[in-house]
């Protein structure tokens, strides 16, 4: 489960050290996160010494050392986010989930981060929810839109 | 698609390609970047193509989704040529009444149509669009010609012909010599000149050579290298393609950040494209000239558009900088010599080429030839990609083609070149925009990023952001840095809160000198910029919080408070309701009340009111 | 056949050995240019800022780290200017302030001419010099620990947080590590950090800070190999 796939990312950069930060890249994407178990696993593949893994893993924000919440909300906290209100938002966020950014709600449902610019300036204040790019957030729609992925997700539970 | 053989080969595709592309009556661009992808221009595309079938226009309507044109604001944009009619904010269900009235019938949909905010009226065609107008478009224009996943419209409108010049009729140094004599400098913030770093790397010792193109475009509130790579990624290649020819490298790299997945997705399907056209690889268009190049994501640090820390990052590692003692044009990627230039920089050489040196140092001023591409953000009408000659002045292109400030409150400054620039303010707005000028007053061009600030927004504040950005992305290898910026930070909060003595005024530009100057790598030694521009310009609202305890502007949340007026309240309930920490009541239809004791001041309620009833003191 | 360069420090004329760094070169002709992350027989990587000089290279002035810099022929050194000094005591104000609780970092803050403080004081553990990390890598090749994380979370830690197998307890990082001389009179307690220099020998050097070695008691403290020489 933990090593699923990790074949196929690992092909043929066997033995390269400076596959490192891509074959990572892959492996968070895949899994959503960096277990130790497979930073072991990249460590000898690749010829890396483990602290190297490591260091690599803590350095790159793109790394989650944890596994993450099913959906990820990421907001903008460029410059131009900024003046638009990104501040309230993140206020908005971490009252409505009970997490800070870089938290995952303890439900597992949400993981909160902040990104130091998307580059969609103009359409701030920018909010990134399982990859879909949000235009012009507000606080009120973004608790709305907290609100309603909440209520699926009761709602599923209760089905199932 | 079979390889080209020769340039013979690519100027008879490329003739079939511009005689398929004059084929159709009517060409509807419709711009797919990021900005407008977020507005749902994808589904505007799907409407577009279901509506050509459904009325079989196939042979005479060609849709082009495009990359980034820059008007983000006013996203989804389409324009249809030949008439050059511009609509935005286009829907999935305006498309049936654009293509039965406009494309049919010729006839205009007024609704759609931009609203000049400056003027307030309606316009009809791009090219009456004063935020065009005023612009250069050198580079940017090229994007909304291209659907950037697709070679063949870039070989139609020209594509390459740099390219095959070079290979057929000039030497390396050639091509050097003509980028040195056109001026251009580095466009992502250094402003080296291009032509010497080429010769400098193109003169160091060893065969194996690198190009490397850095798309890691970290400044806060700058995309136009997005747009460019993401609209138009074969400019990049050519360019790259050119400069390896030049140096005598066989491999390049396009180190992209994670935040742009387009970016990352069209670079590799244009390399794709481009080996399987014989334009990558081995003997290009029968030259005896091989070079390939690959894409590589970064991981998410700013620190990574560093020179160093980029190739650091490429080799596998953290992204550290080390000290440039020796250049990297002679001692970079596994210690061989290595170009590294911005987009924007690669993007102007195939034009360069094409045009020559003459053309390119025609533009802009004596240090600062070309154009420049700036994000222009903030509180102005017109926000978005703005390209001009080097040498027009902040008050060209904040109010003449920003349309001045949004929102009626009074201008106040300029914020240029992100974390490593300055803030500058409105009676420096006569200043022309190039590397020195911006530099000798205390800011810098930087990659071009340009917020511009209106009276609400604090420069105590502006400077704790950028303080506390640089102090998250700073990698922490040097003292200087890890330390110096932490300590500033320290100060700068304290002073924003209301603890701030005087004597830290003095500390704080000393520090800042210490910290530009002693630090490892540029995000250091940039580091204090946005403190010391803020001190030199606005020190009397430095002095105002630490001797009135007051914030001007009224953002710093220690010392304003929120309250609501009763004569405005109409008591719907609204902000009791958004508040996060209960610090509002009231009963319906009666004014309500702010607790001061629970008050956050976050300012939801503010932005939550219908009727302007909340009041900042 | 071993090339020679001669270069300026100071104002001496001094002969180096190609592939010398600027501060070798400097300490061993008895030039004092204060040093913290720097430790003879592991590579120099330029992180404490301490030893900067000025040079001046086709009438340009620029500041860099002698550690990092490698001697050249006709090179014009400075470690003495005012402005160099200026800022070596400003980045050895940020050390102390940031870990008053090691003898070796006083003293670097009296030999660099630090004479009050100007920043709420800190009791940190660490001054991330690097010199664990290096002879661990570099001398032992056993790579058991490493800096991880960025800007002020960086640390020193080992893979995961927990001693591998391969590190063999050789003690040497302990050995090397700055941090772990505490003042004479004993561990300062939190919240009551002050600056030293309270003994003869550090004032001395605060008050008239000398460029020549004169094999001073303060670079006992963290090792400089002057002092070891003695």
């Amino acid at each position: 489960m933990a090593t699923d796939g990790l074949g196929r990312i690992l092909e043929g950069r066997e033995g390269k050290p400076s596959q490192l930060v891509e074959v990572l890249q892959d492996i968070q994407e895949a899994h959503g996160y960096l277990s130790e178990n497979v930073m072991k696993i990249v460590s000898e593949k690749l010829g890396v010494p483990l602290i190297e893994v490591f260091r690599v893993a803590n350095f790159y924000k793109a790394f989650s050392l944890v596994p993450r919440g099913r959906h990820l909300l990421t907001l903008c906290t460029g410059t131009a986010c900024h003046v638009r209100g990104a501040p309230l938002l993140i206020s908005e966020a971490a009252s409505q989930l009970g997490a800070e950014p870089g938290e995952t709600t303890r439900d597992g449902l949400f993981t909160l981060e902040c990104v130091n610019c998307l580059g969609a300036c103009a359409i701030g204040a920018v909010a990134v929810l399982d990859g879909q790019v949000l235009p012009h957030m507000t606080p009120s729609k973004l608790r709305r839109l907290i609100r309603s992925i909440q209520k699926t997700e009761q709602q599923e539970v209760a089905n199932a | 698609m079979p390889r080209l053989a020769n340039s013979k080969d690519l100027e008879e595709e490329r003739a079939r390609l511009l005689e398929r592309r004059r084929s159709y009556r009517t060409t509807l661009i419709l711009c797919g970047g990021t900005g407008c992808q977020a507005s749902r221009s994808l589904a505007v595309a799907e409407a577009i193509r279901d509506g050509i079938e459904a009325r079989q226009l196939a042979g005479s309507v060609l849709l082009r989704v495009t990359g980034c044109h820059g008007f983000c604001e006013q996203g989804p944009v389409l324009v249809l040529e030949p008439s050059n009619i511009l609509y935005c904010h286009v829907t999935a269900e305006d498309v049936p009444e654009i293509l039965d009235a406009t494309v049919l019938r010729g006839e205009v949909v007024e609704r759609l149509l931009y609203t000049d905010p400056v003027r307030n009226m309606k316009i009809r065609t791009e090219r009456e669009i004063p935020f065009y107008r005023a612009q250069d478009r050198i580079l940017l224009a090229q994007n909304r010609e291209v659907d950037p996943c697709s070679i063949e419209d870039y070989i139609a409108i020209g594509g390459y012909s740099a390219l095959v010049k070079v290979l057929e009729g000039m030497a390396p140094d050639e091509v050097i010599r003509e980028v040195h004599e056109s001026g251009l400098r580095g466009r992502g913030g250094g402003g080296f000149p291009t032509g010497r770093k080429w010769q400098e790397c193109r003169r160091a010792p060893g065969a194996t050579k690198y190009v490397i193109c850095n798309a890691d475009e970290g400044d806060p509130g700058a995309y136009m290298d997005r747009c460019l790579l993401e609209g138009n990624p074969h400019l990049i290649l050519e360019g790259m393609l050119i400069g390896a020819y030049a140096i005598g490298a066989q491999q390049g790299y396009i180190y992209v950040r994670k935040e742009y997945p387009l970016a990352v997705k069209h670079s590799r399907i244009a390399i794709e494209q481009a080996r399987q056209w014989g334009l990558l690889g081995e003997n290009i268009l029968g030259s005896g000239f091989s070079f390939d190049v690959e894409v590589a994501r970064g991981g998410g640090a700013f620190v990574c558009g560093e020179s160093t820390a980029l190739m650091a990052s490429l080799e596998g590692r953290v992204g550290e900088p080390r000290p440039k003692d020796v250049h990297t044009a002679e001692q970079g990627l596994w210690n061989r010599p290595s170009n590294l230039n911005n987009v924007e920089t690669w993007a102007n050489v195939p034009h360069i080429i094409r045009n020559g040196a003459a053309w390119f140092a025609s533009r802009g001023t004596a240090g600062s030839k070309g154009t420049k591409i700036f994000a222009l953000t903030g509180c102005v009408k017109n926000t978005g990609l703005v390209e001009v000659p080097m040498g027009t002045s902040l008050r060209t292109i904040i109010e003449e083609i920003g349309g001045g400030v949004r929102n009626g409150v009074g201008l106040k400054a300029v914020q240029t070149g992100g974390p490593s620039g300055g803030c500058l303010p409105v009676d420096k707005f006569d200043l022309p925009v190039d590397f020195e000028t911006l530099a000798e007053a205390g800011s810098m061009v930087g990659s071009g990023g340009m917020v511009v600030m209106d009276q609400r927004t604090c420069m105590v504040d502006v400077a704790k952001y950028f303080l506390r950005f640089l102090q998250d992305e700073s990698c922490g290898k040097c003292v200087p840095c890890r330390l110096g910026v932490d300590r500033m930070l320290e100060i700068v909060t304290d002073i924003s809160e209301g603890r701030g003595r005087i004597d830290q005024i003095p500390l704080l530009e000393e520090l800042g000198e210490t910290v530009a100057a002693t630090s490892l790598c540029g995000l250091g030694k940039t580091a204090p910029n946005p403190v010391l521009s803020t001190l030199k310009y606005f020190r009397d609202e430095y002095e105002a919080h630490i001797r009135a305890h007051k914030c001007p502007a009224g953002v710093c949340r220690a010392l304003i408070s929120y309250s609501i007026d009763p004569e405005k309240c109409t008591g719907c309930g609204v902000c009791l309701k958004a508040c996060p920490h209960g610090a509002i009541r009231g009963e319906k239809k009666a004014p309500h009340v702010i607790d001061p004791a629970s008050c956050q001041k976050c300012g939801i309620c503010r932005s939550e009111c219908k009727f302007d009833s909340v009041v900042v003191q | 056949m071993q090339q020679y360069v001669s270069l300026r420090i100071n104002g001496s004329r001094i002969t180096a050995p190609k592939g010398t760094s600027v501060l070798d070169a400097a300490l061993s002709h008895g030039i004092c240019i204060p040093h913290l992350c720097h430790v003879p027989g592991l590579t120099d990587f330029g992180g404490c800022r301490l030893c900067i000089v000025e040079i001046v290279r086709n009438g340009r002035s620029k500041i860099t780290t002698s550690c990092t810099l490698e001697v050249q022929q006709d090179m014009v050194v400075r470690s003495d200017t005012d402005r160099v000094r200026r800022y070596r005591k400003n980045i050895a104000e940020l050390l102390v302030a940031e870990a008053p609780n090691s003898r070796a970092i006083q003293d670097l803050a009296a030999r660099c001419g630090v004479q009050e403080v100007r920043y709420p004081f800190r009791n940190e553990k660490c001054v991330l010099c690097g010199r664990c990390v290096r002879v661990c890598e570099e001398i032992w090749q056993a790579r058991a620990i490493g800096f991880v994380g960025r800007g002020k979370k960086r640390h020193v830690d080992f893979p995961f947080g927990v001693r591998p197998d391969f590190c063999k307890k050789c003690g040497t990082c302990v050995d090397l590590c700055p941090m772990t001389i505490t003042p004479c009179a004993g561990p300062m307690k939190r919240g009551e950090e002050t600056l030293c220099a309270k003994c003869a020998s550090q004032l001395s050097m605060t008050l008239k800070m000398p460029d020549h070695c004169v094999q001073c008691d303060l670079g006992k403290g963290f090792g400089c190999e002057r002092a070891a020489c003695a």
